[in-house]
């Protein structure tokens, strides 16, 4: 059959075997067509991926070729869009891209020179010595790294990061957190920069003398109730036998250590096909351990991703400079005192506040939003202490609460309680009880309302992308009452939204919390 | 009248052709089924107790007993309070 290539896909043969793409000769991405595809006249149509669309404008040689090396099924000049430029998957600096197993850009190790590659063996080994000194935890080589080492005995072309596990000796999760919070505490004091992806997983972010980063992914392994559970999201039947004692492998002549059965554990990540070469391959996790996992670990991060791809996209853009006409009622009641902004965002609400001199705190859980707010208030000079809370992780809340109820002040949040899930809008009327314990302080709210009309009911999406949603000005008081605070002002009507178009449902709200007796 | 009010009143004049016995079997099998889901959304709550239960530990641990360390007076005045309040 003919293979089409178009703006919206590949149409490709029924084939149950992995294909790869290449633009002008880069490798791009890989796909199996009956997994990925839906039935169409003449084949299968494998859309594109997500993360490949938006640099799919331009003319480019695209080859598809089968991944065993056996056939090449398309190689022409194509164009995509109504551009003349050339078609190129790259970053900002120019470096090419590839989609990885989870559907991200990434710079695949095909596309690293031997140097870069050496720097980040030498940073894997060093991130496992500091594991076993600071932390006391034994670390392993596992996932693409191992593959690699094992079955080629060099990286894998396609792979993009280096994955680390450790066996833990606990098996209730509740402990398995603490222990990852305490390695957390351990490499950080070690110098590495670390980013925390759930109660069990940690990234560390390696910085490359070509002025990248690459993540050392740290992930916790465990048995609970007989059941092997390792970071992602695996889970299945691996003994402890077959992880310890380890053995040692040799990559790109680096020593690591290795599950004792390297073997044993590649079955157990990739099947039992692992030693045929699968660039397309995908996960098929057991629902149930990966529904253990998320309740046990996760569940604080879950729009962090998104959201950090929204200040980090063209979208961000669309977001104005000036301030909000909420932090203009806002203003008007301040007084003299210091204000939070929480959900602070691209800070045009942080900056406007701090116009006057007072003390400002800028506050939002995605690492985007504070690196665009102290850049904002640096170009603006303007004083804003900016800084990361993540509603939903207690630890996260506490500390800020316990900080800001040493001083009066007022906390101020424009659509962020449409973002909040049940749990975390409790962490908020947490935050607010502690933080305004001092007297004399506000809490002021504004968020899309639900309404009677076409998508105005609870918890519909609203702009930027169903990231906020509706919420009802009774659940959100029920919550303040619920923690103590009492609103003398509740208002819904016609508004704005994130990008200050109209909506027709906003709610003000402002609260109070009754000064506690001295002690 | 909605789709949703339609399929209810449809199915309502289903069972009340069936015989008893059909009918109370077909109520306890849709029955078990909103258990079992009543039963897994209470499950995975409290598989969340997890991640609070670690937090909190850690607020304690980290941040609590070393502040403790410092103004040991005060906080034998405020751990004198608070078991008294018990």
């Amino acid at each position: 059959m003919t293979v089409v290539v178009s703006g919206d896909g590949l149409l490709v043969p029924r084939d149950p075997r992995p294909l790869l793409v290449e633009i002008d000769g880069h490798y791009v991405w890989s796909l199996t067509p009956l997994r990925d595809g839906r039935p169409a006249a003449g084949g299968v149509l494998v859309p594109w991926p997500q993360a490949l669309r938006p640099h799919l404008r331009g003319r480019g040689r695209i080859r598809i070729r089968a991944a065993d090396g056996a056939s090449v099924l398309y190689d022409d000049e194509v164009r995509l869009g109504a551009s003349e430029g050339r078609l190129a998957v790259v970053d900002g600096a120019g470096h090419r891209l590839s989609v990885d197993k989870v559907g991200h850009l990434t710079r695949t190790f095909a596309a690293t020179d031997a140097d870069i590659r050496q720097e980040i063996l030498r940073g894997a080994r060093r991130a496992i010595d500091d594991l076993r000194e600071g932390a006391g935890v034994a670390a392993y080589l596992n996932y693409g790294a191992l593959l690699g080492a094992v079955r080629e005995g060099r990286m894998l072309a396609h792979d993009s990061d280096i994955d680390l596990c450790y066996l833990s000796a606990h098996d209730a999760p509740a402990d398995i957190v603490l222990e990852s919070y305490r390695i957390t505490r351990a490499l950080r004091s070690r110098g590495w920069s670390v980013l925390r992806m759930s109660g069990g997983d940690v990234k560390l972010l390696l910085s490359l003398s070509d002025g990248r980063s690459c993540h050392i992914d740290v992930f916790s392994a465990f048995h609970v109730a007989g059941t092997f559970y390792q970071l992602g999201n695996r889970s299945g039947r691996l003994p402890r036998s077959s992880i310890t004692p380890f053995s040692t492998i040799t990559l790109h002549g680096h020593e690591f250590p290795a599950p004792r059965d390297p073997e044993a554990m590649l079955a157990f990540l990739y099947g039992p096909r692992w030693r045929t070469p699968d660039p397309s391959f995908k996960y098929a996790d057991p629902p149930a351990g990966v529904r253990r996992l998320d309740g046990w670990l996760r569940g604080f991060r879950t729009e962090m991703g998104s959201w950090t791809e929204f200040y980090n996209g063209h979208r961000r853009a669309a977001v104005p400079r000036r301030r909000s006409s909420f932090a203009q009622w806002v203003g008007t009641q301040l007084g003299s005192l210091p204000v939070v902004d929480l959900g602070t965002g691209t800070g045009r609400d942080a900056v406007w506040y701090a116009r006057s001199g007072r003390r400002v705190i800028a506050l939002d859980f995605s690492r985007a939003s504070l690196r665009l707010v102290r850049r904002r208030a640096r170009r603006a000079e303007r004083a804003v202490e900016v800084d990361q809370l993540i509603l939903g992780e207690l630890r996260s809340t506490l500390l800020h609460g316990t900080r800001l109820a040493r001083a009066p002040h007022h906390l101020a949040a424009r659509q962020l309680v449409g973002c909040l899930d049940e749990a975390a809008l409790e962490q908020l009327t947490i935050l607010a009880r502690m933080a305004l314990r001092p007297g004399g302080g506000s809490l002021f709210l504004e968020f899309a309302a639900t309404h009677d009309g076409p998508g105005g009911a609870d918890g519909s999406p609203t702009e930027p992308g169903g990231l906020v949603r509706r919420i009802s000005p009774s659940v959100v008081r029920a919550a303040i009452e619920r923690a103590g605070g009492v609103v003398h002002h509740a208002v819904v009507g016609p508004g704005e939204d994130i990008f200050d178009l109209p909506d027709p449902a906003v709610c003000r709200m402002r609260a109070t919390w009754p000064t506690r007796e001295s002690p | 009248m909605t789709v949703i009010d339609l399929k209810q009143r449809l199915r309502a004049q289903a069972r009340d052709r069936l015989p008893a016995p059909i009918v109370a079997r077909l109520r306890s099998r849709a029955g078990l089924r909103a258990r079992v889901q009543a039963l897994e959304e209470e499950v995975q709550e409290n598989r969340r107790l997890n991640r609070r239960i670690a937090e909190l530990t850690d607020v304690v641990v980290e941040l609590l007993l070393p502040l403790e360390a410092r103004d040991r007076s005060q906080v034998e005045e405020v751990l004198d309070r608070f078991r008294a309040g018990l």
